[in-house]
């Protein structure tokens, strides 16, 4: 194989894999097998449906891939709006700096009872993890290399369980800062079992050149809620790759909510399976993209059981010489009548240059089921700027206004009320600092 | 002292002239109606006045309050006081009545160099002008004439001109699809704001509108010249005889 970027991460893996975590027990194995597997694979590119507007290949070719260093000595968390938009709320923070965990800028004190947290490596020799990282998802497999990738390079993550119908108290926070160029694997994972709630709010922040590989597994038990907001403030010379991998049993609900305010080159995928009935998905984001930054939503969602509720909504705006990308797929499968699955996305485009693709698929195979997709793209309406404009709002704030109103609805859709009104306030601000 | 002196104004859209030498002169205090039939290039003056795009002066002059107007931005003529209430008002979804209100006032009040107001006092003012037009704290909440009917969106642009206080007003057929009861509170909110300090000028094609707002000098537009200029009482005459008189090409 010729692949430059795919030969660095099998190289990486070979360099790491006697230091790597759990490197003397199951994961060794698993790891040995995945990148066996993505060894046969290599990385996607354009010539795959599902990767056709984000090559990925082409573009960690050209990336700076050595292994972030592990960062050590005294860092001051960046005091940026982004940086602290949750630090109000959230009450537990885990901080990962170049994708290790750093217990000295975290706070983990009064963590309820009934509720675990910790690094990746302590949650190894648990049963619950192994289950959960050995899953593997018929719905998922186009992401299945990437998975691969990640397993067996993953060296740090979020680790969080919650025990039956225990409620986390308040949201906990994981902060992911960029703080050197080079290439970090996180693999987070969750398990809320049944009836358990929490509340997690992620940040992606960093001025670098950094290869960000995020996965993120989330198994809800029966009538387990997990609210999810995550916001993406990196630089534009970031790669951001992250991948949620979500089973909800019976009456769960999962809420999750992306905001993406600043990346490279950044996809984002979202894999949903409902296991059991009468579970609800909500899988929605907002972004504002400029320069030459590139995100891809990538969103599927799968209706494997009846009754079940998924909605799904992005709405951006692309302003400068920005790319962005939708790809969406409902499955309902025979069995799962009485499925409810909506998927929309709508983008504006602010500029000439600014492009935008969008795929939304439904592929429905029950008879009895409520389905709908759709997609669109516009610019700002002239008429709309006329008449803001002849009651004596200024163009560039009667242009901010209308965008704002656009984003808003689906801003509403973030779950936790204190997030979203930080969300809302980075938003507005963005658009007073591009001078829209 | 004359409010607005529009000379031997032409106007075309899309390289076809629309308004072939108009000439008005509106002062203070006083209301014109413009009157004509369709096609006569009535909205087309309305959006010459407030500054729409497409609308290309190839002759002539208007002056406000002595200033050049066609000099001027949108957003600055606002400012300056020029007021243009919509044929039909857009609606703006996700942008809150209450917010563009705000928006709206700060920003002409900013232009003006006068201190913003807080949302205490803003609230104050909005309730207080909103009540006589029957605009109700529920309205104000929702999206822009989003879903409004087509009373409560006239009502709305009575409330947006009470509010922004303009010295020219120009009402762009403020009357049409308004049934009795909300002409006379339309009208109502108009008059109220009827001062001698303030122009306005009332476009309309029918004479209904003018029993409840009297105008003081009625003119008909035609093809795009003003071919009559009278009383009040010519209002009426238009309304007996129709526009027939008034050029051949009118429809």
């Amino acid at each position: 194989m010729s692949e430059k970027a795919a030969q660095k991460f099998i190289e990486t893996y070979r360099g790491a894999q006697d230091v790597l975590p759990g490197a003397d027990g199951w994961l060794a194995r698993r790891r040995e097998a995945a990148i066996d597997a993505f060894t046969q694979t290599g990385l996607p590119h354009r010539r795959l449906e599902e990767w056709k507007y984000t090559d990925l290949r082409q573009v960690l070719d050209r990336a700076n891939l050595v292994p972030a260093p592990a960062h050590d000595g005294a860092l001051v968390l960046p005091e940026s709006q982004s940086a602290t938009a949750f630090s109000a709320i959230g009450k537990y923070v885990l901080v990962f700096v170049n994708g290790v965990y750093q217990p000295g800028l975290s706070r983990l004190a009064h963590f309820p009872k009934g509720a675990e947290l910790c690094a990746l490596a302590e949650v190894l020799h648990e049963q619950w993890a192994k289950d959960i990282v050995e899953r593997r998802f018929d719905e998922a497999r186009q992401a299945e290399n990437i998975v691969d990738l990640n397993t067996a390079l993953m060296s740090d993550g979020a680790c969080l369980r919650i025990r039956k119908g225990v409620k986390l108290d308040k949201p906990l926070h994981l902060l992911f800062l960029g703080a050197d160029a080079g290439a970090s694997h996180t693999r987070n994972l969750i398990l809320l079992e049944d009836e358990a709630e929490a509340t997690i709010l992620e940040t992606h922040i960093g001025e670098v050149a950094s290869f960000a590989d995020i996965v993120t597994d989330v198994a809800l038990g029966e009538g387990a809620k997990l609210d999810h907001v995550k916001l993406q403030d990196e630089s534009s010379e970031a790669i951001h790759l992250s991948t949620m991998r979500a089973r909800l049993a019976a009456s769960s609900k999962l809420s999750s909510f992306t905001l993406t305010l600043g990346c490279g080159v950044s996809r984002c995928q979202n894999f949903v399976l409902f296991s059991g009935e009468g579970a609800e998905a909500n899988v929605d984001g907002a972004y504002a993209l400029n320069g030459k930054q590139h995100l891809d939503h990538f969103c599927v969602i799968d209706h494997a059981v009846p009754g079940c509720t998924s909605h799904t909504l992005f709405k951006g705006v692309l302003d400068g010489a920005s790319e962005g990308v939708f790809q969406g797929k409902v499955v309902v499968r025979p069995q799962a009548q009485k499925t409810d699955g909506r998927q929309m996305t709508h983008a504006l485009l602010l500029s000439r240059d600014a492009a935008m693709n969008a795929k939304p698929e439904l592929e429905i195979y029950a008879d009895d089921v409520q389905c709908a997709h759709g997609s669109t793209v516009g610019e700002l309406s002239k008429d709309a700027i006329f008449y803001l404009r002849s009651r004596g709002i200024p163009e560039a704030e009667a242009r901010r206004l209308l965008v704002l109103a656009f984003l808003d609805e689906t801003l509403e859709l973030a779950s936790h009320e204190g997030a979203r009104d930080a969300l809302k306030l980075l938003v507005s601000d963005w658009f007073s600092e591009a001078g829209l | 002292m004359s409010m607005l002196e529009i000379k031997n104004l032409h106007v075309t859209v899309d390289g076809k002239e629309i308004l072939k030498g108009i000439n008005l002169d509106i002062g203070a205090g006083e209301v014109h109606a413009i009157m004509g039939p369709n096609g006569s290039g009535k909205s087309t003056l309305s959006y010459v006045l407030a500054g729409r795009d497409g609308y290309e002066v190839t002759e002539g002059s208007v002056r406000f309050k002595g200033k050049d107007l066609l000099d001027m931005s949108v957003d600055e003529r606002a400012a300056a006081g020029v007021f243009l209430a919509f044929q039909y008002p857009l609606e703006i979804p996700g942008v809150t009545t209450m917010n563009f209100l705000k928006t709206a006032l700060n920003a002409q009040r900013k232009a003006r160099g006068e201190e913003e107001l807080d949302a205490v006092r803003f609230l104050k003012l909005v309730r207080e002008k909103a009540k006589p037009l029957n605009v109700t704290d529920d309205m104000l909440k929702r999206a822009l004439n989003v879903g409004y009917s087509g009373g409560e969106k006239k009502r709305a642009e009575v409330l947006q001109m009470s509010l922004l206080e303009p010295a020219l007003a120009v009402l762009d057929e403020t009357d049409s699809g308004l049934d009795i009861d909300a002409l006379k509170t339309v009208a109502e909110g108009v008059n109220a704001l009827r001062s001698p300090e303030r122009a306005m000028v009332v476009i309309t094609h029918y004479q209904r509108l003018l029993d409840y707002i009297v105008p003081d000098v009625v003119h008909v537009l035609s093809s795009g010249r003003i071919v009559k200029t009278g009383g009040k009482e010519l209002a009426h005459e238009l309304e007996k005889s129709g526009y027939a008189g008034y050029g051949a090409d009118a429809a």
